[in-house]
């Protein structure tokens, strides 16, 4: 059998390569569904629609107030756990010291990746500004650790006071011995 | 540290004190309940109730404690201190009699006669007369019966120079009549000796004196119904009697009673039927070419017993005794039997039955009974018994059926034991010797002892020879494998089936306690065997051993006497090792923990050590004279200082911190998580002075002699107890104190003293963070203690304080306090005694969180301290404590009177499983379980794979 040339592929093949171009509304005279928005919405428009059509300056204008979103986003947490831990008591329960713990966690993780968090958004444009947004983080995660602190302080873990210290202070010792007889 | 930390943080936390369970009396403590030595005349078998035919074993002891004994299992029916009815002095004579048939005994010692109930011994009578000591006491037993009334009455003798003989009646203790023996007023009067009676008279027997020869046996016939003096006869005796003691006998209530005195030479043998003129004698046979030591006569006590007596005669090597009967109406005396000579010591016990009279001859091999009436043997038997004991006397019981009969008895020992003998089968044996302990002490078991040894060379060794040492030990530790081996499936299985708690001893609370008695004896009592003695020795020949220590270390154990004489034995085998003799008279014995053997030093009476000690440091004496001296150990010459008490005051006790007395905590953590630091100076001594109604406790620097703190308490009653005891950062002292001036409180009083360093929290005082001071140099040396206080009104005194002890110091410390009152040992725990708890208002809660409460001045004894639980320990001179392996646990020993030892767990058995915790039922638990998977599986494997496979294929 001598060599064929392959079937045309099928037309939904085609047609899924190089879609028609989308009719127009005015064109096609179909009226939209009901509640349909042919606007793209959210992130579509930013990294979609905008990208290629901002300038430069305006997408790092752009980058910095998200930057500055996230610095402050730990901030919001702050008087909620605030609240959850005054609430919860300062014995030492199961409870009180998961959440403490995750009270802790929660800054540490944020403080490790801080620089992950902002890597979006630095550009070489941008990385001088962002500096400030990033201290502003570390601020607000340093904060929520200080909550833990706090906390843990006034559950009694922290050695703080003398008595914590005590089993390492030593009897003061006689430089004399006196040996008794008294029978 | 975070171990100790943590340790601490839990014994803070449980509840400070435990009551005994019932289940643990028995277990953790001992109790050897005594009487003391029982003494010859005073010990005997008697039925205390009519309508029973069981006998209690009755005694009235050399201490002077009468009680009865059931003969089965030789525990106490009940006893009596005959001290504490009347003040007796040292060495009083006692007399204990009773009758066939009757339900009281009766007593008498010093100025006391009593009556006691046979079956309980509740006092039916007493009656107390204040002319001179007892003599003697008989129960009158009258043909007639005309008293009339089912208790006998009493004949008794009063008097040391002039006898005043008394009928006193037997149910109420009332005299009937009185006879005074002053009708002759010849300025050396004549020698109350003794009385007598017959079925028909009552005789008053007295010595009178024959100027430069002896005495004449003077006998006083009385009327028994008036007391009437009817005849009066002399018998010239005073070739023979030089003494009181040459009597050898005066039979009392036979049909016909007796005196029988020897002659010097021991050849002649005078014998006198009481109430006749005429005077028998009889000739002493001694074949054994030996000299006579002992003549002892023995005869039967019933009225109805036939008059019989036997004498009993004793060489060096030998002895035999002679059956003498008395022939009634034509008052003749004649030799009956013999009893065959043997050449070993022999003891004999009469006892009476019915009309027959039995004689017990116990020898060192064998037993025999035999009857009054002719020498057949009705019982013998082999005598298993330690070839060292020598018996002194014994009281005995025969019950014979036909032709055999049936025996048993008590007989002393010279070691103080006193063995119950059953047909040649030992039943009991009581520890009587013990009632005169003097001085205790502890002593670890060797083999503990041998490993710290071994383990203190490789410490001081090189590396590499004490790798060699270590490996050479465990070569050697090898030689004890198979012995291990053997042993290791018993002791699974013990481990298994009984407790934990049941079985401790490997935690070192089997320890031995070397007790020194007043007559020489020396006991080891083992801790782990529920108090049984270990040994009995006897280290020296005396009636007054005045022991000032022992020291055990290494095996053997040192006992100090007065007289600076002392003697080591082995703790093991209780083995005399060494003996120094007397040197000169010591007032207490100084002890320098240098080096792997304490040095050391007996203190002189005026203080002075006798002789100078190598080593630096100081020594703290205290003089017959009431001084308390500081001396330096190299210079025994003059003091370098002096506590003198002011004037009109004496010192009366001195004490100091116990030789183990470690801290765990060197502050007291509040309730604000701050510390208070604790005034830790282990060269503190307590020193108690009393003056004409106060008492005043000084706390010394045992280094420079000042004087820290004192505290005066006024009201002082100083006849009343007064103890105080000091350890770790505070003392107590108990006292009497009445109203006064400034003091509001009337009663036995506790007070304890807390000495911090500073009376601010986180404030380490004067001296700072420095880690070492001296008592010598500085401005301020050594700083002063900031002393809380607090007093508490107790219900009963207390007549000697201790501190329970614990290896590290962890565990709360409970002061053990001697209630003799009511004869019980209490441990007071000592978050009660806390003297920062707060006065007239509730605790705040940080006071709360420091285990603090309202004081209250009144401290009930609560029923939960009492360590004795419902014991009755009675007599207790000193309490000592001792560590144990287990930080938990404290071993507690008393002794004095009765000897008592426990353990005591202040802050609960927290290192030891409890009895609830069963190894056996988890084993079983987990076996089950295992058994149960190993079933089921083979069934549920398949239809698992059957359901689960389908899909996975």
């Amino acid at each position: 059998m001598s060599s064929k040339s392959p079937p045309p592929p099928p037309k939904w093949v085609v047609e899924l390569n190089s879609p028609p171009p989308r009719p127009s509304p005015k064109a096609s005279k179909i009226p939209d569904p009901p509640g349909y928005s042919s606007r793209p919405t959210g992130k579509q428009r930013v990294t979609q629609q905008s990208a290629p059509a901002r300038r430069p300056v305006e997408t790092d204008t752009l980058k910095l107030k998200k930057a500055w979103e996230i610095a402050l986003a730990p901030s919001k947490q702050i008087p909620m756990n605030a609240i959850m831990m005054y609430m919860s008591g300062n014995s030492l329960q199961i409870f009180s010291i998961m959440m403490v713990f995750m009270l802790f966690k929660g800054p540490i993780q944020g403080l490790l990746n801080t620089n992950a968090a902002f890597a979006k958004f630095e550009t070489d444009a941008t990385r001088a500004k962002l500096r400030g947004a990033k201290a502003v983080y570390v601020l607000m995660q340093l904060v929520l650790l200080g909550l833990g602190v706090w906390k843990v302080n006034a559950m009694g873990l922290l050695p703080t006071t003398r008595s914590d210290w005590l089993a390492w202070e030593s009897e003061r010792e006689p430089l004399e011995r006196a040996y008794f007889a008294f029978g | 540290m975070w171990f100790r930390a943590a340790v601490l943080l839990l014994t803070s936390c449980v509840p400070s004190s435990l009551a005994i369970f019932a289940d643990e009396v028995n277990h953790i403590d001992f109790h050897h309940a005594l009487l003391g030595v029982p003494s010859p005349q005073t010990t005997f078998f008697h039925r205390p109730s009519a309508s029973s035919n069981a006998s209690l074993l009755y005694t009235l002891s050399e201490k002077l404690v009468l009680g009865a004994v059931n003969p089965k299992d030789g525990s106490i029916v009940w006893r009596q201190n005959l001290g504490r009815w009347s003040s007796l002095d040292q060495g009083a004579e006692g007399f204990l009699r009773s009758n066939d048939g009757e339900t009281t005994v009766v007593s008498a010692a010093g100025d006391l006669v009593a009556s006691w109930d046979a079956l309980d011994g509740k006092l039916a009578w007493k009656s107390r007369f204040d002319d001179g000591p007892v003599k003697d006491l008989e129960l009158l037993e009258l043909q007639d019966g005309s008293a009339g009334s089912d208790a006998r009455d009493v004949i008794t003798l009063f008097g040391d120079k002039t006898g005043i003989v008394r009928r006193l009646d037997g149910l109420s203790g009332k005299a009937k009549w009185e006879y005074k023996d002053d009708r002759f007023d010849r300025p050396p009067g004549d020698l109350p000796f003794q009385v007598s009676s017959s079925p028909t008279e009552v005789f008053y027997i007295s010595l009178q004196s024959v100027p430069r020869k002896g005495y004449k046996i003077k006998i006083t016939v009385l009327d028994p119904q008036s007391g009437r003096q009817t005849k009066q006869h002399i018998l010239s005796s005073e070739n023979e009697v030089s003494s009181p003691e040459s009597i050898l006998f005066v039979g009392a209530n036979t049909a016909s009673p007796l005196i029988v005195w020897g002659d010097k030479s021991q050849k002649l043998l005078k014998i006198n039927i009481v109430g006749s003129k005429q005077v028998h004698t009889v000739n002493i046979e001694n074949n054994g070419g030996e000299d006579i030591q002992k003549i002892e006569v023995q005869a039967p006590q019933g009225l109805n017993s036939p008059p019989h007596f036997l004498v009993h005669y004793e060489t060096d090597s030998s002895s035999w005794a002679e059956v003498y009967h008395t022939d009634l109406k034509s008052s003749t005396i004649s030799k009956a039997y013999q009893l065959p000579r043997l050449s070993e010591k022999s003891v004999f016990a009469t006892s009476h039955r019915a009309a027959n009279v039995y004689f017990t001859r116990i020898t060192d091999s064998e037993i025999t009974v035999v009857s009054s009436a002719s020498d057949g043997v009705l019982g013998r038997w082999p005598h298993k018994k330690r070839a060292v004991d020598t018996a002194l006397h014994a009281a005995a019981e025969v019950v014979s059926k036909g032709d055999s009969a049936a025996v048993r008895f008590a007989y002393v020992l010279d070691s103080g034991d006193w063995v119950l003998v059953r047909n040649g089968e030992t039943e009991w044996t009581r520890h009587e010797i013990l009632a005169g302990a003097v001085a205790a002490a502890w002593a670890e078991p060797t083999s503990s002892e041998d490993l710290v040894h071994e383990l203190e060379i490789e410490g001081h060794e090189s590396v590499l020879s004490a790798y060699i040492h270590r490996v050479k030990r465990h070569a050697r530790d090898l030689q004890r494998l198979p012995a291990w081996l053997r042993e290791l499936p018993k002791r699974f299985f013990s481990s298994f089936l009984t407790p934990e708690v049941s079985n401790l001893d490997s935690f070192g609370l089997a320890k031995l306690v070397i007790v020194a008695t007043e007559s020489g004896q020396v006991l080891a009592i083992d801790t782990g065997k529920h108090g049984s003695v270990a040994w009995n020795v006897k280290a020296v020949e005396t009636k007054n051993w005045n022991v000032k220590a022992i020291i055990a270390q290494s095996g053997s154990a040192t006992i100090y006497a007065e007289d600076g004489s002392s003697v080591s034995l082995n703790i093991t085998s209780g083995e005399i090792l060494a003996k120094r003799a007397p040197t000169s008279k010591i007032k207490s014995i100084a002890i320098i923990p240098d080096g792997p053997a304490p040095a050391t030093v007996g203190i002189g009476e005026d203080g002075t050590p006798l002789e100078p000690l190598a080593g630096s440091g100081y020594l703290v004496t205290l003089s017959d004279d009431g001084r308390v001296l500081g001396w330096i150990l190299g210079d025994n010459k003059s003091p370098v200082w002096q506590f003198l008490p002011p004037r009109g005051e004496r010192v009366i006790h001195a004490t100091s911190r116990p030789a183990h007395d470690p801290v765990a905590s060197i502050g007291k953590v509040l309730g604000n998580r701050s510390v208070l630091y604790k005034y830790l100076n282990p060269n503190l001594a307590l020193v108690t002075t009393v003056g004409e109604n106060t008492a005043t406790f000084y706390l010394l620097d045992g280094i420079s002699g000042k004087v820290l703190h004192s505290s005066v308490q006024t009201g002082v009653d100083t006849t009343q107890p007064i103890t105080a005891v000091i350890s770790e950062n505070w003392f107590a002292y108990s006292l009497w104190a009445d109203v006064t001036d400034t003091a509001e409180s009337k009663g036995y009083q506790l007070v304890i003293s807390e000495l911090y360093e500073s009376p601010h929290p986180n404030d380490r005082g004067p001296l700072g963070s420095a880690s070492n001071y001296s008592s010598l140099h500085g401005a301020d040396a050594p700083p002063r203690p900031y002393v809380v206080s607090q007093s508490f009104i107790i219900p009963e005194p207390i007549s000697h304080m201790a501190v329970t002890q614990t290896r590290q110091g962890i565990t709360t410390r409970q002061l053990l306090c001697t209630l003799p009152a009511s004869n019980a040992i209490i441990g007071i725990p000592r978050p009660v005694l806390d003297a920062r708890r707060p006065v007239g208002r509730d605790p705040t809660p940080a006071e709360v969180e420091e285990g603090l409460f309202k004081y209250n001045p009144f401290l009930e004894f609560d029923g939960k301290w009492y360590l004795t639980h419902s014991r009755d320990v009675a007599d207790i001179r000193a309490v000592i404590s001792s560590p144990t392996l287990l930080e938990s646990t404290s071993l507690v020993f008393a002794f004095g009177g009765d000897v008592f030892g426990t353990r005591v767990t202040p802050s609960q058995a927290f290192d030891i499983l409890g009895r609830g915790f069963s190894k056996f039922q988890l084993v079983v638990t987990v076996v089950a379980l295992a058994v149960g998977v190993a079933i089921l599986a083979p069934m549920i494997i398949p239809v698992l794979k059957a359901s689960w496979g389908s899909t996975a294929e």
